[in-house]
């Protein structure tokens, strides 16, 4: 039997009736009193150009528009929608070349879909019409899409501090030789017996969540302004906030709506500024604003895209000597992530093999793309896609085989992980390794494809990863829980942590459940009030569950803490003395001398003068627990994917038969959702590896920017899958758990472009790997196969 | 940008046919008619304006599909696509028609579109259109004037243009009885499961033992309507289907169609893969037949 009653049990996700009944309120359901509704005018025709007229006449005669704003307008306070800048120090920020580099409104369009301005009606359909006539002439500017193009001599400047239009490449005060890793690479890879080189693509791919970004807001009769947004980051959102509009966080107010999905496309800040401005413009009305598909697409953040090259050197037995690399990021328009992601592009590189020397250079460009910004896995999945790729290339010279050397050569325990100086407290890779082979009986179709005939061919590939749980210590890791006992035991967990669906609060609730000896209906979780809350970085870089755990953890110790010390007062014994039994402390050598939990808090707060004593009955006060944590560690996880598929040689159509995700995943706290996490990471990344991509025309504008054109793998597409959960208890990790949150998205991306190697012996440099590619490839090998 | 809000019209909703000619009549090009509103709901939201649209929910007895040996499918313009997936007939005697019906789309759209509303839109790309330009049919065309019937191979008269009157309502859409030994089969590719095509392909064959007595070939997303390919069509006539004859046919293929790069493809890939498709239609129609 478990020794836990809550946590590792498939306990119905809390909001999972709300939510298939329709009863989640999100911001787009929201309807008030006296509501406007705005619009932004946003330049759809042109990626870079200059407004060199604005003429808001003809919008202002409509009847029912009630103002419209320009850059003149709001306020000219720059900020930055990401969110890396309010996790460093501003020191680390000073170097790392952080930028506030955007605007409310913008006279300078440095994207396809930059605001202008914004139109407030009294109908979004007013506001709509009025918005197509606002007049707005552009003079177009250079365009440039590409880091290589950024970079040449005599291309527009995006920013005058950002010399070739590089945003950021790793510091040298922090990163001598702008290069991250360990020993001298250029020195070791001489060593090498054998050398891959080359130089890939990885897409720009989007988070796709299911709903539209849409804001509410409204400065009421006290002169507060609140917010309804349906960030990631609640906290953030509301020090942001207040900050670009000078106000005191107590006059700003962030309400959170339910979040139909993030991925990171919710990090930071999105649309909140615009939205604000707009109802701080017309005091006591509220506004909203509520994106379409097109535009949600060009105004939140995507993964970012980037060239990508690689060098790995070994010795013939298989030794990894030295590996080099650099990747140059596209990060769009605006700074954003662009400190953020090309670091850790390298750190998930540097985690995970036990190369002898490895020296990454991480850069990124401005271009005239929309913003590049946070997506699960975060610079992982396009590592992973060149790494696991050159790795199987010189296993192939080195007739080594691909499971058996990852058991080699895998960094573990003890070894230093994505961060250096912190090292693996955990890892079972190799576990996930064998069984993820034996699940897809890797070396029975190894040998069987290895005689195939015909025009049909299957290949099996397998990747494998390292990830974190939180960002420490690249980023601070901090959440505030608050726990109340009510007056019959039952707990009110206050915390600041979001769920974007991926069911963080259910799992919150059990780990507060089971700390505090309660039922999952004992508990219940206050999210979403910034006057009720207090900090938490968000729900970023998988943390909440490991981060967030560990605060309602120490919050409840808080609280059993307080109990014992007041049951020691009723039962008139030491705390040393006493034991939990479920609801119940009693005295260890005499268990009869016993009170239950939720006596201790009725007496608290019922706490009456007995009229014979004259006395208090029992110990005075309602019990508050509290815990301002910041994460000791960041355990990573590890993970092993592995992949069948079969390509049609005569079309280039690829189908996966089967896909084996094995996780390491420390303590499993609720089954169902983790293996859930481990499928839906696992369709991201195959969208990522097989068919997404936003492309643009030879003007800078997205061409596909809605889902009739941008085609992510649906349910009847995805292939057989088995979800493998290794345990081992973390010993950092809320009883041992580490995330998953991000993991599941990143191995299938080297794992499936590792089985297309193996089905056809051709690599594919540019993702994602498309029939038109694969036929072209074949062709252009004059490979025939019958 | 697409937009959350329809631009203004007024909605007509005759109670009959002769109701909706006369409308249709009266109105001509100032109309468009709206039967599933899958296609024409989401282009409204998109750019696309008519003053007028007249409705045909209405119009009682235009849901039928009947089979007749003799005479063919007929299908009244109000069926839906769920509804030829849901027929038996269709099932048996035009599984070419039945094969695009099912990969049409999705549940929701095929519950609502038409079929012929997905022949009247016109676009290269339909599915349900490419299947019945292979199977042979044609559209009832009825006005104050009265009726005609076009034979669907003189339907599309260019990119998203039909044949049809600006004062003429599709009522009926006729599908070619199938003869002792007919064939069929539809394929497309996508680039995921639930998807516009990036080509389609539908095959009839009527044959005679391993012989084939006719053949009709038709593709689609390789030029500005779905096409019929006269030349691959000949190479079969009076043909033993041999390994030989298919490689042949397969290189004749890309002969016949001008297909263009665009969102969902390249005009390279749609050349080298369209004789596959059609190799494999045929060797797939060639057993339905028999």
């Amino acid at each position: 039997m478990s020794q836990f009653s809550v946590i590792g049990k498939s306990v119905p996700k809390v909001d999972a009736y709300e939510k298939v009944t329709g009863q989640p309120i999100y911001a787009a359901d929201l309807k008030m009193q006296g509501m406007l509704y705005g619009k932004i005018v946003r330049c759809m025709e042109f990626a870079h150009a200059k407004v060199i007229k604005l003429d808001f006449s003809e919008a202002l005669k409509i009847p029912g528009v009630v103002k419209v704003l320009g850059p003149e307008d709001v306020t000219q306070t720059t900020y930055n929608t990401g969110a890396c800048d309010e996790m460093v120090s501003d020191k680390v920020g000073h170097l790392l070349g952080d930028l506030k580099d955007q605007s409310i409104f913008t006279d300078h369009v440095r994207h396809q879909g930059d605001a202008i301005c914004g139109v407030i009606a009294i109908s979004e359909e007013i506001a709509e019409r009025a918005a197509a006539k606002v007049i707005v002439e552009y003079e177009p500017l250079q365009v440039f899409m590409t880091p290589s193009e950024a970079e040449k001599t005599g291309t527009h400047q995006l920013h005058p501090d950002k010399a070739n239009n590089m945003a950021f490449q790793l510091p040298e005060a922090m990163f001598p030789g702008n290069s991250y890793g360990w020993g001298d690479a250029d020195e070791a890879m001489k060593e090498a017996d054998i050398i891959v080189e080359d130089d890939f693509y990885v897409n720009k791919q989007k988070q796709c969540q299911m709903e539209p970004h849409a804001y509410i807001a409204q400065v009421d009769g006290r002169g507060r302004l609140n917010c309804w947004s349906s960030g990631q980051m609640p906290k953030i959102t509301h020090q942001k906030i207040a900050r670009l509009f000078n106000m005191p966080m107590s006059m700003v107010k962030i309400h959170s709506t339910t979040i139909g999905g993030g991925f990171g496309a919710r990090l930071g800040i999105i649309a909140e500024p615009e939205t604000c401005a707009l109802a701080m413009a017309v005091p006591g009305r509220p506004v909203k604003v509520q994106t379409l598909r097109e535009e949600d697409w060009i105004i939140s953040e995507s993964r970012h895209a980037g060239d990508y090259w690689m060098r790995l050197g070994f010795k013939k037995d298989g030794t990894p000597v030295a590996c080099q690399a650099r990747f140059k990021a596209n990060t769009g328009a605006y700074f954003t992530h662009a400190s953020g992601v090309p670091f850790t592009t390298g750190a998930w590189l540097s985690g995970m093999y036990k190369f002898g020397a490895l020296g990454y250079q991480g850069e990124s460009y401005f271009s005239n793309q929309a913003p590049a910004g946070a997506y699960r896995g975060y610079g992982n999945p396009q590592t992973n896609f060149v790494l696991e790729q050159l790795i199987d290339r010189a296993l192939t010279q080195l007739d080594l085989d691909p499971v058996q050397w990852r058991l080699n050569w895998h960094k573990g325990v003890g070894d230093d992980g994505w961060c250096f100086g912190v090292k693996y407290p955990s890892c079972q890779l190799s576990e996930c390794l064998k069984q993820g082979a034996e699940a897809i009986e890797w070396n029975k179709k190894l040998a069987e494809f290895k005689n195939q005939t015909g025009t049909k061919r299957r290949g099996v590939g397998v990747s494998v990863m390292n990830h974190t749980s939180g960002a420490m210590p690249m980023l601070l890791e901090h959440t505030v829980t608050t726990v109340m006992m009510n007056e019959d035991g039952s707990a009110v967990v206050a915390t600041a942590c979001s769920d974007l669906g991926q069911g963080s609060h259910t799992v919150l609730h059990q780990i507060a459940a089971e700390a505090l000896g309660l039922d999952m209906n004992e508990v219940t979780l206050k999210t979403g009030d910034s006057d009720a809350n207090g900090f938490d970085i968000g729900s970023h870089a998988s943390r909440t569950t490991y981060v967030g755990g560990n605060s309602i953890l120490e919050a409840c110790d808080d609280i059993k803490k307080q109990l014992l010390e007041r049951a020691s007062k009723h039962l008139d014994t030491a705390v040393e003395n006493l034991e939990f039994g479920g609801k119940t402390i009693f005295a260890k050598h005499n268990p009869e001398n016993s009170i239950t939990t939720a006596e201790i808090c009725r007496l608290g707060v019922y706490n009456y003068m007995d009229p014979e004593t004259g006395e208090p009955e029992g110990a005075p006060g309602q019990i508050f627990g509290f815990s301002s944590h910041f994460a000791k560690h960041n355990s990573p996880p590890f993970g092993a994917c592995f992949v069948e598929l079969e390509i049609d040689t005569e079309t280039g159509e690829i189908e996966l038969l089967e896909l084996v995700h094995t996780h390491d995943i420390g303590r499993t706290l609720h089954p169902a959702m983790a293996e859930g996490q481990m499928v839906g990471g696992a369709q991201q990344g195959i969208g990522m590896a097989l068919t997404e991509e936003i492309y643009y025309d030879e003007q800078g504008r997205a061409v596909n920017s809605s889902f009739t054109d941008y085609k992510m793998y649906g349910s009847s597409d995805m292939p057989k899958m088995k979800v493998i959960l290794v345990e081992d208890p973390d010993p950092h990790g809320p009883y041992g758990a580490k995330s998953v949150g991000e993991a599941g998205l990143t191995s299938p991306v080297g794992a499936i472009a590792n089985a297309v190697y193996n089905a056809l012996g051709i690599q594919f440099k540019e993702a994602p790997i498309t029939p038109e590619k694969v036929l072209k490839a074949i062709k252009e090998n004059g490979l025939n196969f019958a | 940008m697409s937009s959350r809000i329809l631009p203004n019209f007024d909605l007509l909703v005759p109670n009959s046919t002769s109701e909706a000619v006369n409308l249709l009549a009266h109105y001509q090009e100032r109309a468009a008619i709206l039967a599933g509103g899958t296609d024409l709901i989401v282009a409204m939201k998109m750019n696309y304006e008519s003053e007028i649209l007249i409705s045909v929910s209405e119009l009682d007895g235009l849901d039928y599909i009947d089979f007749d040996p003799n005479s063919g499918l007929h299908i009244g313009a109000k069926a839906t696509v769920s509804q030829i997936l849901d027929n038996a007939d269709v099932k048996q005697h035009y599984p070419a028609l039945w094969q695009a019906a099912n990969v049409f789309a999705t549940p929701q759209i095929r519950t609502a579109a038409t079929l012929a509303g997905n022949v009247l839109r016109g676009s290269p790309a339909g599915d349900c259109s490419c299947a019945l330009l292979a199977l042979g049919a044609r559209i009832v065309l009825q006005s104050t004037e009265g009726k005609r019937e076009v034979a669907i191979e003189d339907f599309w008269t260019g990119y998203n243009q039909n044949a049809r009157k600006p004062s003429e309502l599709a009522i009926e859409i006729i599908v070619d009885a199938p003869q002792s030994a007919t064939g069929s089969a539809f394929h497309r590719m996508t680039r995921v499961n639930e998807d516009l095509a990036k080509l389609n392909g539908s095959v009839r064959l009527d044959m005679d033992g391993n012989v084939c007595k006719s053949a009709r070939i038709a593709m689609g997303c390789v030029g500005p309507t779905t096409l019929r390919l006269p030349k691959t069509e000949k190479l079969l006539q009076n043909e033993e289907i041999t390994p030989e004859l298919l490689a042949h046919v397969a290189d004749m293929v890309p002969t016949e169609i001008s297909p263009i790069d665009d969102k969902r493809s390249t005009a390279e890939y749609r050349l080298m893969v369209s004789g596959v498709v059609i190799k494999r239609l045929i060797e797939q129609a060639a057993t339905a037949a028999n």
